[in-house]
């Protein structure tokens, strides 16, 4: 398969799909961390130097908090991902596909020391390359993944083609595939709609024929899979 | 006969009303009271799980399996949430989980332990004989800046002469220590020799520190400073690299596991030790900011304080949490 999706059983015995997130996506949700980081670190910074003493202590402490605990208070909330993650539409789950637990949470965000070595987070560049799911080091440790939140939304635009019986039987597949075309028409040009329903003319009887006149019969074909009668 | 829309109309009253329930308990929803019925929602989730399985045996259109998935999706990770934070947990974890850990990993502590404590007494034993091998461990300006904040003299013991206050030697006490405990623990990715490397690294320049400055003659000032927070500092380290070494262990020998999963358990287990170093190493940060650097007290009251210090934390790990056992 091309495809890196991971599938992962539910007890309740179906398969969810997982799409683990690659270096592309998370070098920029980091990125964006990163720069939130640092504009908070600068802000702190004069906020300090008003105060002095007491205030430079803090802000020791906050450079320290910013360091190791803030991805790790963002991912137990409830959207499981750093701004960063959630401007890119990612966020961490367990292999399982569940919320992260916090213990997860801080065993990945700690070991992200092992990643960064040798240096400019080398390990863990190299080991999701490597790597199907796209795993750093932090998070084989931990058994988390790195997955994109939200799936495409695909609905069915309605068509205006009156239901055509097909002439043969169709297997399932057969009939998903019809459909499939039926939903790609706003996507499609005509001619390239012409040329992928010329394909499947067989259904609606008119094999070897094309045109927009078989095109309108195979879309009645799919109206009729679909259950409109 | 069942086609597709047929099966959207029969139960898209369920699903709607099963992305209301998760949007509710989600809170997305604002102002509507949190009386979700729970069973009400299980029961819709392993009826969507049904006709989800349904949908994809027969082909049925994208939009209708997509839709399923979406929506167990979001219920699975809500049914299966686990709660792991809270007020119950943290007793817990002071009271019984933390102590035990370590002693379920007692060859690991004792391993770093060593580790630790080798390169500390050689590198001591050294420097004290020959002064001037500090040089190879640390630079001249080091060394005579470090004599100086241990000197009798000082206006506080141990302070960085940039630093102005006791507040902000405590901000740089966490953040340093805090961090090399974390390297201590991350370096056990690396078979463990990580861990080991930073264990005996921090040990021999802790060693070699206490030999200069002994044979300075300020043993006095030094250790009445280090003994009371050392009781934390150390033993959080050492913590550390025993949770680093556990999973250094896990890689090496996983035994009937896979090397993945192995490691996986090992550190799901270790990660106990880590909250633990973690609390240690802001009381230590803490003593060592404000009690070890005072030189308003009697070397005599500090070594008392420190061998009470001791005493406390040895005696918590060896025996809290016992009759849980």
């Amino acid at each position: 398969m091309l495809d890196t999706a991971i599938a992962v059983e539910t007890p309740e015995g179906i398969l969810l799909e997982l799409r683990p997130a690659g270096l592309n996506a998370r070098f920029c949700a980091f990125l964006l961390d990163w720069a939130i980081r640092l504009a908070v670190m600068y802000a702190a910074a004069f906020i300090a130097a008003f105060i002095g003493g007491i205030g430079m202590a803090f802000w020791i402490i906050l450079i320290f908090a910013l360091e190791w605990f803030y991805p790790v208070v963002f991912e137990l909330t409830q959207s499981g991902a750093t701004p960063g993650k959630r401007v890119f539409g990612l966020k961490v789950v367990m292999d399982s596909g569940l919320p992260i637990t916090p213990a997860a949470s801080v065993a990945r965000n700690l070991l992200r020391v092992a990643d960064f070595l040798p240096f400019a987070f080398g390990f863990g560049i190299v080991n999701m390359l490597v790597r199907r799911d796209c795993k750093r080091l932090g998070d084989l440790a931990a058994a988390t993944v790195v997955v994109y939140e939200s799936r495409v939304e695909t609905t069915l635009a309605p068509i205006e083609v009156a239901p055509i019986a097909p002439t043969m039987p169709l297997a399932p597949e057969e009939q998903a595939a019809i459909i499939a075309l039926a939903a790609r028409v706003p996507t499609l040009t005509t001619e390239r709609l012409d040329e992928l329903a010329a394909l499947a003319a067989a259904v609606s009887g008119d094999r070897g024929r094309t045109g927009p006149h078989v095109t309108r019969r195979v879309l009645g074909v799919a109206q009729w899979v679909l259950g409109h009668r | 006969m069942m086609t597709p829309l047929r099966f959207e109309q029969l139960y898209q009253d369920e699903w709607t009303e099963l992305e209301g329930l998760l949007d509710q308990a989600g809170g997305r929803r604002r102002g509507t009271p949190a009386s979700t019925s729970g069973a009400r929602l299980a029961a819709l989730y392993r009826r969507a799980c049904e006709q989800l399985a349904l949908a994809r045996a027969r082909s049925y259109p994208a939009y209708i399996v997509d839709r399923l998935e979406r929506l167990t999706t979001r219920a699975h990770q809500l049914i299966y949430r686990r709660r792991e934070l809270g007020l119950t947990q943290l007793k817990d974890l002071i009271a019984r989980d933390l102590p035990r850990a370590v002693r379920a990993n007692l060859p690991y502590v004792t391993t770093a332990t060593a580790v630790f404590i080798v390169p500390t007494l050689v590198l001591g034993v050294l420097v004290y004989w020959q002064p001037e091998l500090i040089l190879s461990v640390v630079d001249s300006d080091t060394a005579s800046s470090f004599e100086e904040m241990y000197s009798p003299t000082a206006a506080s013991i141990g302070r960085v002469r940039e630093a102005s206050t006791d507040w902000m030697m405590f901000g740089f006490y966490i953040r340093n220590n805090i961090s090399v405990a974390f390297q201590c623990y991350a370096g056990g990715l690396f078979a463990g020799l990580g861990t080991l490397f930073f264990l005996a690294y921090n040990g021999a320049f802790g060693g070699a520190m206490a030999g200069f400055l002994t044979a300075r003659g300020l043993s006095s000032t030094f250790y009445s400073f280090v003994a009371t927070h050392a009781a934390f500092e150390i033993t959080a380290i050492v913590i550390a690299g025993a949770a680093g070494l556990r999973m250094g262990h896990a890689l090496l020998a996983p035994g009937r596991f896979t090397r993945l999963d192995s490691l996986v358990r090992a550190t799901r287990e270790s990660v106990v030790l880590l909250y633990g170093v973690t609390a240690m190493l802001c009381i230590a940060a803490a003593i060592e900011a404000f009690w070890s650097s005072g030189n308003w007290l009697p070397p005599s009251v500090k070594y008392g304080v420190a061998a009470v210090c001791w005493a406390a934390v040895l005696g918590y790990f060896v025996f809290q949490g016992r009759r849980a056992d």
